[in-house]
């Protein structure tokens, strides 16, 4: 199936069919779709969205639960609730609870799970790499998190300084700073104004009772999808799901959507962070769309002729040219319109403007010039080995599969590569010119001051 | 509930299915074959690590490591990233920083590229020029990458430990960034050359080649590739004199750090194939290798909420590096944290596991080395490394069973006789003020 990546597209690898080996019935579910190997179900009972792909590579599963809510499902007050409740559904449910000794962590470590959960603008993902024969506990494991967290103050209180700690790390690194602050200066109606770890007295101020209200809002089954990638039998797999996730409910209420739109910028905006270090950087961002726009693809080819590697042109520029250490380019794909973003820690001695100047003039020859069939092809190439790539493992799918349904739908990885593979030269250019238009710029730098006297 | 109890074994063991050949000259080589997705994962060792360089030139290993790929004969630096790139394939070569041994080789593509890949590999590593302008664009942009670490509480906490524990020349030994700045602005051409003659040689090399390849064809290939090659230097290496421990403590202050990095260490005498090395490594994983589960975890972070994260661990390679305890936390909480682990790691060396840590932490072990086995780069780098520290391709077959026959005695003991809390140097990085 992954051969199709490679060549052209066969419009019957594409067509949503009913796959070409038999669909078992199960009635506990109903068959939705198939595509590049994967199948969609719906468990009838809640809605829970349930998606299979078998990969028989080696004895092992990943099973993984995608929650649609994320930072952006925050407003001020409780920034980083949702990254906050992730953590605490490490701390107890009714069935897994770190008070009686079967903390969720412990049981996973036992049978040599790789395990962790992560939050993201626009999704909270769980996800457990277990031995095949040990699925079932990952699939109980979310079930329990599903409805069943205790989310008791005397976890929250401890854990709100580990999460603090976890925000004061980011804020060592220039890179992070950067960011959040490129963010909060691009954004300023739209949620992702805020960092997924939240402003620090938020982390500490959020109560109890406001985790629990989130919790409730969003943890459903018609809020999720859950998805098993590696070795499993079909049936068993169905059963399984069913056994434990068919009880829950589906929401009381419809989940509240998110109706903030970013208003047009209007011209550059521009921010300093000064700091002790001994480094510069410098990030260049600039406004662009969701993830569903069709303009994506050719976003991300552009991002790699910009920065895919030491023959990348950004590369070329500052790099060989000893004016930066390195350079970054993220074409961010988020479910909202979002950036693109430069980012490059310059070379002692070096005035960060000329760095400025030289990604302005680099963004400036694209969308004036075009790039070249062979930098496309390149391009093009290795966004799809990446894809490729990922399928040495179970959990690097799904890892992947969970930011495309955070972001669109899940059929937006599987359509990926052809959209990838279709843009041309042309289409690079136009959305060079499109996007990169100063009064949709951010600039940022950050700057090194000097240490104060000892 | 299914519930995973001794893992069930392969089916055809790696001694089975791995095809190895080794040359005259040396060069062994390991292929696997796996079918399921087209890719391929090479993995490869030499000696020709830090160690083999002189004591007050350690760069030199990894600065020639790194240039290999900056210019061959053929080709120039540019050039070989093309034929790379184009193709979303990889190859780096690099001195690893934990073992001063060895350099790595790493490198991956689509198994359609495979001979590409195998073409530039064995270029790169045959026939390197070290191009001046390249060598100064190095030594330009590491002296600015040393200036950026000194930015992180991480490194000056770790870097400062070394300094403390290994006397200067010592392998592990880690020089203040004005030393090797220098250092490196005054590396030549011709050291790096004279480096590459001494240690790069068909018997100081093990290539690991696993995917989507036949077996057969892969290994002609680089037979063909590297059969030519000098044997070169032998695998024999000297160990340096062991270290005493030197117990006390140092905080290095950086302004504006919101979270510290606090170190504790001693030298270790642990080696990768010591006797005891499983024994100590499940030891030591009950004790703190997860910052969720294992004991310095429950108690410094889950209980007393004061990190993010801590682990402790050996350094165990070709070399017996330090035993170090590592977290990061906001300054203030520093001494309770400390006092905190310290006292975790008392209990556990004078009371040991108990056999329920012991039992979850093997059953973690057997599972977590089946998923590790999960990928073909996972199982490239777990062949090389069972190759490259003398255990043989079938260790990765023994290694569930020799897992599940360490005792409660063997593991506490090996734990006790490893590790001491009261010989930790104590290293603190960050915003303290007094």
């Amino acid at each position: 199936m992954v051969s199709k990546v490679l060549s052209p597209p066969s419009r019957d690898a594409l067509t949503e069919t009913a796959g070409s080996k038999p669909v078992p019935g199960h009635p506990d579910f109903a068959f939705v779709r198939e595509k590049a190997g994967i199948r969609e179900w719906r468990l009838s009972a809640n809605g829970l969205q349930v998606l299979l792909l078998r990969s028989t590579v080696a004895p092992v599963a990943t099973f993984a639960v995608v929650y649609h809510v994320g930072s952006r499902n925050e407003a001020v007050g409780h920034t980083g609730a949702t990254h906050l409740l992730e953590h605490l559904m490490f701390k107890g449910t009714a069935e897994y609870d770190r008070e009686k000794g079967t903390a969720v962590a412990a049981v996973l470590e036992a049978i040599g799970a790789r395990f962790n959960a992560t939050t993201w603008f626009d999704r909270t993902n769980y996800y457990e790499t277990v031995p095949s024969d040990a699925i079932e506990v990952a699939v109980k494991i979310e079930a329990s998190r599903m409805r069943g967290a205790l989310l008791r103050d005397s976890d929250r209180v401890p854990e709100m300084t580990v999460v603090r700690n976890e925000y004061e790390r980011g804020e060592n690194s220039p890179f992070q700073v950067l960011y959040k602050e490129t963010f909060a200066t691009a954004f300023r109606e739209h949620p992702y104004h805020h960092p997924t770890i939240g402003w620090r007295t938020d982390i500490e101020g959020v109560a109890t009772e406001r985790l629990k209200d989130f919790y409730d809002v969003f943890y459903h089954p018609n809020n999720a999808t859950a998805m098993l990638i590696g070795d499993f039998e079909e049936e068993d797999a169905l059963a399984t799901v069913a056994r434990h996730f068919g009880p829950i409910p589906p929401s009381p209420l419809p989940i509240p959507p998110i109706y903030t739109v970013e208003p047009q910028q209007e011209g550059e905006r521009r921010f300093v962070v000064r700091r002790t270090g001994q480094i510069a950087w410098v990030a260049l961002s600039w406004r662009t769309v969701a993830a569903r726009h069709p303009d994506t693809p050719a976003l991300a080819v552009l991002a790699n002729v910009l920065g895919g590697g030491l023959t990348a042109r950004l590369h070329l520029a500052l790099v060989e040219t000893s004016l930066a250490l390195s350079v970054s380019v993220v074409p961010w794909q988020l479910r909202d319109p979002a950036l693109f973003s430069v980012f490059a820690p310059v070379r002692p001695g070096v005035d960060p403007q000329t760095v400025e100047t030289t990604i302005r003039a680099e963004a400036a020859r694209v969308a004036a010039e075009g790039v070249t069939e062979g930098e496309t092809e390149k391009a093009r190439t290795q966004i799809e080995a990446e894809v490729i790539f990922d399928r040495d493992s179970t959990d690097q799918v799904a890892a992947s599969l969970s930011e495309a349904i955070a972001v669109a739908d899940w059929t937006w990885y599987a359509d990926y590569p052809d959209l990838v593979r279709a843009v041309t030269p042309a289409d690079v250019r136009r959305v060079a010119a499109a996007y990169f238009a100063d009064d949709g710029l951010t600039v940022g730098r950050y700057l090194p001051k000097d240490p104060p006297p000892a | 509930m299914t519930t995973a109890t001794a893992a069930p074994r392969r089916k055809v063991p790696f001694a089975e299915a791995v095809r190895t050949r080794t040359l005259d000259n040396g060069a062994r080589f390991f292929v696997l074959e796996n079918h399921f997705n087209p890719t391929v994962a090479l993995s490869g060792s030499l000696h020709a690590g830090p160690l083999f360089a002189p004591p007050d030139r350690r760069l030199i290993a990894s600065l020639t490591a790194g240039e290999l790929t900056k210019g061959t004969e053929r080709r120039t630096k540019l050039e070989i990233a093309e034929e790379l790139e184009s193709r979303g394939a990889s190859l780096a070569v690099s001195a690893g920083s934990a073992d001063p041994v060895g350099i790595d080789v790493g490198a991956g593509s689509l198994s359609r590229d495979r001979e590409v890949l195998l073409d530039v590999l064995a270029e790169v590593l045959l026939s390197p020029v070290f191009p001046e302008e390249e060598l100064e664009k190095e030594r330009m942009r590491l002296a600015g990458v040393v200036r950026e670490q000194q930015d992180q509480t991480s490194v000056r906490a770790f870097e400062t430990a070394a300094r403390r524990i290994y006397p200067r020349g010592h392998p592990f030994h880690r020089r203040t960034a004005e030393e090797r700045i220098a250092a490196i602005e005054s590396l030549t051409r011709d050291e790096l050359l004279r480096f590459y003659e001494q240690r790069y040689g068909a018997g100081a090399m093990l290539l690991v080649v696993v995917g989507d390849v036949d077996s057969d064809e892969v290994l002609d290939g680089l037979e063909r590739r590297f059969g030519a090659w000098k044997r070169g230097p032998s695998l024999d290496f000297a160990r340096p004199e062991p270290v005493a421990a030197a117990p006390g403590s140092e905080t290095v202050r950086m302004p504006d750090k919101a979270s510290a990095d606090v170190v504790l260490a001693h030298p270790g005498d642990l080696e990768r194939r010591s006797a005891d090395y499983v024994a100590c490594v499940l030891a030591n994983s009950a004790l703190g290798q997860s910052s969720l589960t294992s004991r310095l975890g429950v108690r410094v972070r889950d209980t007393e909420g004061l990190t993010y994260g801590i682990h402790s661990g050996f350094s165990a390679t070709h070399l017996a590096g330090p035993f170090a305890v590592s977290l990061t936390v906001k300054p203030e909480s520093r001494d309770a944290a400390v006092a905190a682990t310290l006292e975790e790691i008392h209990r556990f060396r004078n009371d040991g596991m108990t056999p329920k840590e012991l039992a979850d932490e093997q059953t973690s072990h057997v599972g977590r080395f089946k998923v590790d086995l999960a990928s073909n780069g996972g199982i490239a780098h777990a062949l090389d490394a069972a190759v490259y520290y003398g255990l043989g391709v079938s260790y990765l077959d023994e290694f569930p069973s020799l897992v599940e026959a360490v005792t409660k005695e063997q593991a506490d003991a090996a734990f006790a006789k490893r590790v001491n809390p009261d010989l930790f140097t104590i290293v603190s990085a960050g915003s303290f003020t007094e």
